[in-house]
């Protein structure tokens, strides 16, 4: 498996010490993960798999939980449980059959505060995913916005 | 026999006025659920997404639907991904090939 995301840059010792707080949990297509608005107290690396991040939408009057992103293998879901206020603000389905490994909030926070060099790395690793994901959203709405000014007034043109 | 007529003759009256008071409750019912705001006979044809994905969901099963919102989704994300690696107006902008797009 390749370095999950939140955990890049990190000296092997620390890396290894991180990764053995994880429990590895086999999934089948089809486990929910978590749920919108559930209390977040854990977060997940997927080691083997893909995970659909959903949020619900009303389609001819039934509730259908609509996919919002994917993830795949090395990277993390729910880091709502490091952010509060500790909220799951997507539900999460696996796709496929796989594994993730759960990490608690609590035995994180207590590693790091022995292995601050660690913190501040994993900080910057949350920093870049919620940074990088509040971009790609900003364009996809924009993107959306544009679609809904072109279906007013014709398709743009973009200068280059 | 005379007592009969006279119970046969309240029943009928009471079913009758029954109908016609159901009928009214029914018909008040009907014309409150069809009044309409009139300032959204002036409002322009697919002023939100909601207008056409109404009009597709009356024509498309769900599941199909459904299909082509997570492959709408997998395509906008790449193509914002794309600008997030490599952040221009051309890239910001770049087509996809979702139906639900064009």
């Amino acid at each position: 498996m390749t370095t999950p995301n939140l955990f890049r840059g990190l000296w092997p010792d620390a890396a290894s010490g991180v990764m053995a707080l994880g429990a590895p949990r086999a999934v089948t297509s089809g486990t929910e993960l978590f749920h919108l608005g559930q209390r977040a107290d854990h977060f997940f690396v997927i080691t083997r798999g893909r995970v659909a991040l959903t949020l619900p939408m009303q389609i001819a009057g039934r509730e259908e939980g609509v996919l919002i992103e994917e993830r795949l293998e090395g990277e993390t879901i729910g880091w709502s449980a490091l952010i509060p206020p500790h909220k799951f603000t997507l539900t999460a389905v696996a796709q496929v059959d796989g594994e993730v490994l759960v990490f608690g909030r609590d035995d994180l926070l207590q590693f790091l505060s022995q292995h601050p060099t660690a913190g501040y790395t994993i900080a910057r690793n949350i920093a870049e995913i919620v940074g990088e994901r509040l971009q790609v959203f900003q364009a996809m709405w924009l993107r959306q916005m544009q679609h809904l000014v072109e279906l007013q007034t014709g398709p743009a043109r973009v200068q280059s | 026999m005379e007592m009969l007529l006279t119970l046969v003759a309240l029943s009928c009256l009471v079913t009758i006025v029954s109908a016609v008071l159901f009928a009214a409750a029914t018909r008040d019912v009907r014309s409150q659920v069809t009044v309409t705001d009139e300032r959204l006979g002036d409002l322009p044809p697919h002023v939100f997404a909601g207008d056409r994905a109404q009009g597709a969901a009356q024509g498309v099963p769900i599941e199909v639907l459904l299909l082509q919102i997570e492959r709408h989704v997998r395509l906008e994300q790449a193509a914002a991904e794309s600008f997030h690696r490599a952040p221009t107006v051309q890239a910001l902008h770049a087509p996809t090939t979702s139906p639900l797009r064009h």
